[in-house]
Formats: C-alpha cells, sequence, structure tokens
C-alpha cells in the first residue's frame, strides 16, 4: 500500500523550484529583483519572471508602508543585494505606486531565446518606468467582420433603446 | 471670590466632566474563532459561505464559549452506553484543527498515572456542554509536547471549580516553561522547525546549536507565503455579528 505521494506528482504545488534547493531558489529570485529595480526591464526566462513577480509586487506593497517601518527595511535589505537601490525602491518607487493598489509590473513574452535551449523568454518591467514603451498586446481593428458585427449589434441595440 | 462692584459673583458653571468611553475600545478586541477564517486555496468560497450559514445555525442553539490553545475546558458528551448518557471530560486543550464544520479541538489529562487525549469536533450534536474552567493562553499554539513533559504539566483536577473571570479583562498569557522527560521524544521538539518557546530545554548548548542545523533563516524573507488575513476577518466579523443578532 502506498503511503506517501510518489515524488513526481505536484498536484496544487505553487512555487516553481529553481536552483538546486529552496535557499538558491530565493536567491535566483532575489538576483532578478534586484536587477529589475535597477534597470526596470529585464529580459529573463519566462518561468522565472513568472515567479519573480509576486516577489516584486509584494516587496514594492512593502516599501509602500514606509522606511520607518522595521519589517519593511528588514525585507528591502534581504531582498535587494545592492544596497544603494534600497533608498530608489524608498524614495522613487514607493512613491510612484502609492496610488495604485496592484500590478505593478507588466509581463511580455517575446520571442525564444537564441541559444541552443530555445527557451521561452519574456520580458517583465515596472510601469511608469522612463524608458521607450514596448509593443504590447494590439487589438484587433476596427474592420475586421467580428468587430463590424458587433458595432452594429451595439448600435442596434442603442436605437432600440 | 472677589465680588465686582457689590453685586454677587457671576455664576460660573462647573467644568463639564470628561467622559471617556472605554465600551468603543473594547470591542476592537472581539474574538474571532479560527475555524471561521478559510484557508488559502483553490476552493471555492461559495463552500465556505455555505459552512458559514451552518456554523452560524449551530451557534445559535448551542453556545460555543471562547477559548484557546492551553485553556482547561470540562466537555459533556451524548453517550449511548453511560448510565446517564452523558459522558464529561475535563483536560487542557492542546490543539485546535480543522477549517468549517470539521473544526476539532483535542484536551489533553492523565487520569490515574494515564494520560488521555480526546479530540472534540466543535460543531457535533453529540456535544452537550463546553465550559471554560480556565481561560489562558500559552506561548505556542500547539502544545503536543506536553506527551513528552512530566505528567504534572498535564494533570488536572476532573473536579475543578471554574476561575473566575472578569468580563472585558486581557486574556492572561502563561508563560510556563515546561520540563520534559529524558530523550527520546516523539518529535525532536529542540528543532527550529516546531518553533517552540514553552519547554525549558535542559539539554547540552551543543545538542541546542546542532539542532539549528536544521533552521531555514531564508522562510521568514519568503513574502509569498505570507497570509494575511485581516480583510478576509473584517468581514467575517461583520458578517457574524449581523448573523447573529438576528
Amino acid at each position: 500500500m502506498r503511503l506517501s505521494v510518489a515524488a513526481a506528482i505536484s498536484h496544487g504545488r505553487v512555487y516553481r523550484r529553481f536552483g538546486l534547493n529552496p535557499r538558491s531558489r530565493l536567491d535566483l529570485l532575489r538576483n532578478l529583483v534586484t536587477a529589475l529595480v535597477r534597470y526596470e526591464r529585464i529580459e529573463t526566462p519566462w518561468a522565472r519572471a513568472d515567479e519573480m513577480r509576486g516577489y516584486a509586487e509584494r516587496l514594492i506593497d512593502y516599501a509602500k508602508r514606509g522606511d520607518k517601518d522595521e519589517r519593511a527595511m528588514r525585507m528591502a535589505d534581504f531582498w535587494l543585494t545592492e544596497k544603494d537601490l534600497i533608498h530608489k525602491l524608498f524614495k522613487v518607487l514607493a512613491p510612484r505606486f502609492q496610488p495604485h493598489p496592484g500590478s505593478y509590473t507588466r509581463l511580455l513574452q517575446i520571442p525564444n531565446r537564441d541559444g541552443l535551449d530555445r527557451a521561452k523568454m519574456a520580458v517583465i518591467e515596472l510601469k511608469g518606468n522612463p524608458l521607450p514603451p514596448l509593443p504590447g498586446p494590439r487589438r484587433d481593428s476596427d474592420k475586421t467582420l467580428l468587430n463590424q458585427l458587433l458595432k452594429g449589434y451595439r448600435q442596434d441595440a442603442q436605437r432600440a433603446a | 471670590r472677589v465680588s465686582s462692584d457689590g453685586k454677587p459673583p457671576k455664576f460660573q458653571p462647573p467644568p463639564k466632566p470628561v467622559i471617556i468611553d472605554r465600551r468603543t475600545q473594547k470591542e476592537e478586541r472581539r474574538f474571532l474563532s479560527p475555524e471561521f477564517i478559510p484557508p488559502r486555496g483553490r476552493t471555492d468560497p461559495l463552500k465556505y459561505y455555505m459552512e458559514r450559514k451552518d456554523m452560524i445555525q449551530r451557534r445559535k442553539v448551542f453556545s460555543i464559549p471562547e477559548f484557546y490553545v492551553g485553556s482547561v475546558l470540562a466537555v459533556t458528551t451524548a453517550e449511548p452506553h453511560a448510565s446517564d448518557k452523558s459522558k464529561r471530560f475535563v483536560g487542557i486543550c492542546i490543539q485546535r484543527g480543522g477549517k468549517g464544520l470539521g473544526a476539532t479541538f483535542v484536551l489533553r489529562n492523565v487520569i490515574e498515572d494515564q494520560g488521555v487525549e480526546i479530540c472534540y469536533e466543535l460543531y457535533s450534536p453529540r456535544i452537550q456542554a463546553i465550559e471554560v474552567l480556565k481561560l489562558e493562553k500559552r506561548l505556542d499554539e500547539n502544545l503536543m509536547y506536553l506527551r513528552d513533559a512530566l505528567p504534572e504539566y498535564s494533570t488536572f483536577d476532573v473536579n475543578m471549580k471554574p476561575v473566575p473571570r472578569m468580563a472585558n479583562e486581557e486574556i492572561p498569557l502563561n508563560k510556563l516553561q515546561v520540563r520534559m522527560k529524558p530523550k527520546p521524544w516523539s518529535k525532536r521538539w529542540e528543532r527550529p522547525k516546531y518553533n517552540i518557546k514553552g519547554i525549558n530545554f535542559e539539554l547540552p548548548e551543543h545538542k541546542m546549536q546542532a539542532a539549528q542545523k536544521w533552521s531555514q533563516p531564508w522562510l521568514e524573507f519568503d513574502m509569498l507565503r505570507e497570509y494575511d488575513t485581516s480583510k478576509i476577518e473584517e468581514k467575517i466579523r461583520k458578517e457574524l455579528s449581523e448573523e447573529l443578532e438576528k
């Protein structure tokens, strides 16, 4: 009788496995978060960007508490390996995102990596950054058949109302 | 008083008394039973909503008192084979588990030198009365280490009288440090994963430091593991207060 879950089954697990062990996974994500805070737009494999997104947004939530908060300062000290970025986090990023309640990052997929592994890559950026905008997901133009039919339906509904 | 021009002095009304209403401050510290807080997961919140409705229904009929891990309770359950059809058990609550209707609590006592633990379901219809004999908190949320502690820390008098407690007082925190039986224990309580503060370890220094090898200091910085229940708790508290007033 099998009493333990087989090692290959991971039903319901939310955290991806990176690196050698949980400590190295956090170190990897920490380097990515530091890079994101420094350059505000980075290109990484999609899985790492997706995992990092949650930590980056929670870090900004902590930063919004203010730098007088002991816990916020400890978190920033752990997550940002380059200590000059702590100042940037509290003085630049926290006020920038103060009016927004959440979702401070944007994650977009880019063509696969050129190397042998052809990894699925993504670009993750903080919103409101000073770099030129990325070509976001383009919506279908108004001239497509579906959009024209929907426009006609909306006009009929307006006329009936 | 100096009279002004021979006329009686102007009437000075006495200063208004300053009324400090402490009732509003105390209402903020209301207790929310931990089984109402839904766990983090992918289940439909409708399930927890329906369970909460049933829990409120049961609480309207049968009062479940406020208690914490470390308080001494007396529970009377219906027993088909007892002569007067009911059974009373007194013990210290060592663990509160489960969420929703399946919430349980484990009471431990030592009766005639035999340690006895009984796990009761809070919302089971077999329970006829729950009485809190001594309401207090301990340093840990889980007192399973009492199994490996000396039996004197788990013995409670079966005919104990309830300790009187004034309403709206702070729940006393018992900072008792328990002494253990010699090793081996059922679990290695000195390891940091259990994070136990209520044991007086009399182990040598090198053993305590060897146990720290299993510590995971990065866990406290792992932000995604934190579950902030403040907003959920507020909503549930409001819901509860509305339903129980009906």
